[in-house]
């Protein structure tokens, strides 16, 4: 803890907005009065002649550049003094990762559970680590004075404290497109006991279809309720009748797991009517599990209101990992002597497809979403750790941190997208270590 | 100020003294005045255009949620307010229009330095203006970005901005030939006895705005060409996955953005500075001082451009020394204040249309001014960054201070182009019309700011109603303020009474010419200069 007590990010910079506004308040009242009073004592109906025609007086003169530079000094001082409060970080900052993408937020917590509304412990500090997955965002809390910009391919960070519960404004303060606006969502102070029962909480199984909509960015655009946002609400949509322009042709067709995918990963090839052409390709942004949870959750939404069947949740969940490690090593224990058995590297292989890495890391050297895996182990990589650069060797420790806590230390030149997959075993990671030596 | 002798051929002066007829006696004509009316005449349609955008914008905020029109009709709307406000009127307003116009005059020359350069300056405004609006209904629709052009998004989008682009790189190269032509003509074609400490202040801020006009504006050309080789090759400049950075446009940006600023502002310190001490009946108080502080403004205004970016990103030490820099920036606009009060000290001060424009101009240039310094400060910046409070701000900077520069050079030296004078009673309600509506619209947006609403937001939250819906009224005073001011002065300038060659009682050169002035300005002699710009004993005035 800090020895002294913690002044909070509001506090810091209160100070400095109460200093300036004091100073240009009395210099704009002086200004207005001295106006206003000139134009009436020396108005021609009272002054049909000039008194003087002096037109310089090198005292006067002097005196109003020096007494002005000191107080912008003066303020300058203050506000300067304010934002190193909002950049020394306390060192007991519960860490939090705020991935920006058009047009929602995404909350990324030290064990991996997400959540679309910030969720900080009372009284405790907490640190932002700050990333964009598409375009420039920027992180805006209004009650607490920090605002920080999301940059692809850049880590910034914030931090703050939140000394009261209760429910706070976050916005995107930097203009990101025609979502910008419903870029909106709530930091939720709560008891600090509150708050880690939250965090160790499973999500309700029936909730999954839902996380995927939030860990994807769904919802900032489609609303689940039938309300109309950005894009068509989800409100059932599988199966129902859409217009749709495509090629500049306007055709109807009726929803389905075909319509919804290309929806997703294509999304400009048909545009539904009445909608702006707006959405982000999601191709290679989305695992495969991922996509076939949500189309499956959206086909179900149709059918059966909210509730969904379980069977296919638990594949949806699977990259997210949180709420399933413990069922997955048990599913994977039957399996682990013949893996063990068979060929760690094929069996490294194997979980490389099923963990959709593929899907962003390539195995022959060019460039996907993320870095190629070829040649990965072994060889020295240039991270971005905590907002600094610095050069890492890919050993085994490595490979554990890139998969277990990939947003941590970032790849130069890559956006922190990775998803954390805490589901994978220590033996996991060593098969598919052992599948990545191979890969020369 | 010197022995000139009006001769006047003809009542309607260089009206009457074209080498062809019709349009093409203005479109080919190669004389300063009428190339500045082209500009002037322009610049007003653009500033109306742009005023219809504004209401609208506001209109849709009158409510939460759809009001008149749909997210991305509202950011194409916003995006060409910007564009049009800042490339197509402010930039040019001053400096293009009533620079051409009185400029030459005021240092006893016959025309700009480059006539033909002028023409062609004309020429490049007006394609780069017709692409602007042609991006508005070609290629994917109208652009969408924010006249930022903030990039990875403006790489991405659809919409026409690749166009939009191109139509800034024009308007650009006619800026900085403007600006050449200018500083050419302030070095090279002075009359006898026009020494440089008896050029008047307009003068003066022009020729600082000059040369910022000549180095920071190609730029903005490199940074919009950059941008154009993103959007078409895909070079990769800005695109972190490609190896770029984006924040690096944002200090290309800004690098010409910033200093833009005092290209908009100087010129309207320089109005009000030959104003004051002509309805005061007195010199310009410090008169070396504001020459320096113009010109210092012109320097160090181009050393903080990234007083925008403290949010980006960019390293702390950057942040110290471009906060630092900017308060360096605000003394010399503090001692220019309190230069003009003090001309006002002991004067005579007749309150016509022109000094109470110009009177508002210090005014408002003061809030904006001093709210100008929470911008700087680095901590309250970061509360305030990217919110209404900065929408606020810099409307009072550019609106409240070059807008009414503006109107209050319109009001000034109209009258001396077209020979004739606009009803002062209609001009002075007008003008308080004006300041009312303006006050409400933008300390409304400015306290809205403060309570964390950011901008270029088409739907807000319901706590933020009450202050948009009162903005929004604001909006509509201010309308029929500048209606009422537009209806007033042009009727005037075509059909009020004759003004005369001296109105408002002037000692620079301009006043000692005919209204409106001949085809080369003064007769057969050039005018010999005998005592300063604001010497109105020797001028004859008192």
């Amino acid at each position: 803890m800090n020895p002294q007590p913690l002044i909070t990010t509001t506090e810091a910079v209160d100070k400095a907005f109460y200093v300036i506004f004091g100073i240009s308040g009395i210099a704009f009242l002086g200004i207005t009065v001295a106006t206003v009073y000139l134009c009436w004592r020396y108005n021609r109906k009272r002054q049909p002649l000039p008194i003087s025609q002096k037109d310089h007086n090198i005292w006067l003169e002097v005196t109003w550049t020096v007494i002005p530079s000191l107080l912008v000094m003066v303020m300058f001082w203050y506000g300067w003094e304010g934002y190193l409060s909002l950049r020394r970080i306390p060192d007991n900052a519960v860490p939090v990762t705020a991935s920006a993408r058009m047009w929602s937020w995404l909350f990324t917590y030290e064990n991996g559970k997400t959540s679309d509304k910030l969720y900080v412990p009372v009284g405790q500090p907490v640190k932002v680590l700050i990333v964009a997955e598409d375009v420039l965002h920027s992180f805006y809390v209004p009650a607490f004075r920090v605002k920080r910009d999301c940059v692809p391919g850049m880590k910034n960070y914030a931090w703050f404290v939140a000394d009261q519960p209760g429910s706070y404004d976050l916005f995107c303060a930097e203009y990101c497109g025609v979502g910008h606006s419903k870029m909106i969502t709530t930091v939720e102070a709560i008891p600090a006991p509150e708050f880690a029962a939250w965090l160790n909480a499973k999500p309700l199984v029936t909730d999954i279809g839902k996380e995927l909509l939030q860990k994807h960015g769904c919802l900032g655009c489609h609303s689940l309720d039938g309300s109309r946002m950005v894009g068509p609400s989800f409100q059932g949509i599988g199966g129902r009748q859409v217009v749709v322009t495509s090629n500049g042709e306007q055709r109807t067709l009726t929803t389905d797991n075909d319509y919804l995918r290309k929806a997703i990963v294509e999304p400009g090839a048909d545009i539904v009517e009445g909608y702006p052409p707006a959405m982000p390709a999601y191709a290679g942004r989305i695992p495969e599990e991922d996509l076939t949870g949500i189309i499956d959750y959206l086909m179900g939404l149709n059918a059966e209101g909210t509730k969904v069947e379980t069977k296919q949740e638990h594949e949806a969940a699977e990259p997210a990992g949180k709420a399933e490690p413990a069922e997955k090593t048990e599913e994977t224990k039957p399996a682990e002597p013949k893996a063990a058995v068979s060929d760690p590297v094929s069996r490294g292989e194997e979980l490389a497809g099923k963990n959709a890495c593929l899907g962003c890391h390539s195995t022959d050297g060019s460039r996907r979403v993320g870095p190629s895996l070829k040649g990965l182990m072994g060889s020295e990589r240039t991270v971005v750790k905590d907002g600094k650069t610095l050069k890492v060797q890919a050993d085994a420790s490595y490979l554990i941190r890139a998969i277990r806590e990939p947003a941590a230390e970032v790849a130069e030149g890559y956006p922190a997208a990775m998803p954390p997959y805490p589901g994978l075993s220590d033996d996991d990671i060593k098969a598919l270590q052992a599948w990545l030596e191979t890969l020369k | 100020m010197s022995d000139v002798t009006a001769t006047a051929t003809s009542d309607r002066g260089f009206f009457d003294e074209a080498k062809y007829s019709g349009i093409f006696g203005w479109i080919f004509s190669t004389d300063h005045k009428r190339i500045g009316l082209l500009y002037f005449w322009c610049i007003v349609a653009f500033f109306c255009i742009g005023v219809v955008l504004g209401l609208l914008i506001r209109l849709e905020l009158f409510a939460p949620g759809e009001t008149i029109m749909g997210p991305q009709a509202y950011n194409a709307a916003f995006t060409l307010h910007g564009v049009i406000m800042i490339f197509l009127f402010i930039i040019p307003g001053i400096p293009a229009a009533f620079g051409n116009l009185i400029m030459p005059i005021q240092i006893g020359a016959r025309d700009v330095a480059f006539p033909k350069l002028n023409l062609f300056s004309w020429y490049l405004y007006i394609t780069g203006a017709i692409m602007a609006v042609t991006s508005l209904f070609t290629g994917g629709g109208p652009p969408d970005t924010g006249w930022t052009f903030y990039v990875p998004f403006s790489a991405q989008t659809s919409t026409n901005v690749s166009l939009a682009a191109m139509a800034v790189f024009f308007l650009g190269f006619s800026s900085i030939l403007t600006g050449l032509n200018f500083v050419t003509t302030v070095h090279r074609l002075r009359t006898t006895g026009m020494t440089w400490m008896r050029i008047p202040l307009f003068t003066w801020s022009l020729y600082a705005t000059a040369w910022i006009q000549i180095l920071a504006t190609p730029v903005i050309g490199i940074t919009v060409a950059l941008l154009f080789a993103e959007r078409v090759i895909g070079a990769g400049l800005f695109d972190p996955t490609q190896g770029g950075d984006p924040i690096m446009f944002q200090h290309l940006f800004w690098i010409y953005s910033h200093p833009a600023v005092y290209i908009m502002v100087l010129p309207g310190m320089g109005v009000v500075s030959d104003i004051i001490p002509v309805f005061a009946r007195k010199p310009a108080f410090g008169y070396k001082a504001i020459v320096v502080s113009s010109l210092a403004i012109a320097f160090a205004g181009s050393l903080v451009w990234a007083h925008h970016m403290y949010t980006s990103g960019m390293s702390d030490m950057a942040v110290l020394i471009f906060s630092f820099l900017t308060f360096i920036v605000a003394i010399p606009s503090a001692i220019k204040v309190f230069n003009w009060l003090a001309t006002l000290y002991q004067g005579s001060i007749l309150l016509d249309p022109p000094l109470l424009y110009a009177l508002s101009f210090i005014l408002l240039f003061t809030i904006g001014g001093l709210t100008g310094l929470v911008l700087g400060a680095a901590a309250t910046d970061i509360h305030v960054h990217d919110t209404y409070f900065v929408v606020g701000h810099f409307h009072f900077v550019m609106f409240g201070g070059t807008g009414m520069a503006f109107f209050a050079a319109m009001h000034y030296w109209l009258p001396k182009i077209y020979g004739r004078m606009y009803d002062k009673t209609v001009a002075t309600v007008a003008w308080g019309v004006i300041f009312i509506g303006f006050c409400i619209l933008y300390i409304t947006m400015m306290v809205v700011g403060m309570q964390g609403m950011p901008r270029r937001y088409w739907d807000y939250l319901p706590e933020f109603t009450g202050l948009n819906q009162l903005a929004t009224v604001g909006s509509w005073i201010l309308a029929i303020g500048l209606i009422l001011m537009f209806v007033n002065v042009f009727r005037g300038i075509f059909k009020g009474d004759p003004a005369g060659a001296n109105p408002w009682g002037g000692a620079s050169l301009e006043w000692q010419i005919s209204s409106p002035p001949t085809m080369e300005n003064f007769g057969e002699e050039d005018p010999v200069v005998t005592h300063g710009p604001y010497d109105f004993k020797k001028a004859g005035i008192l």
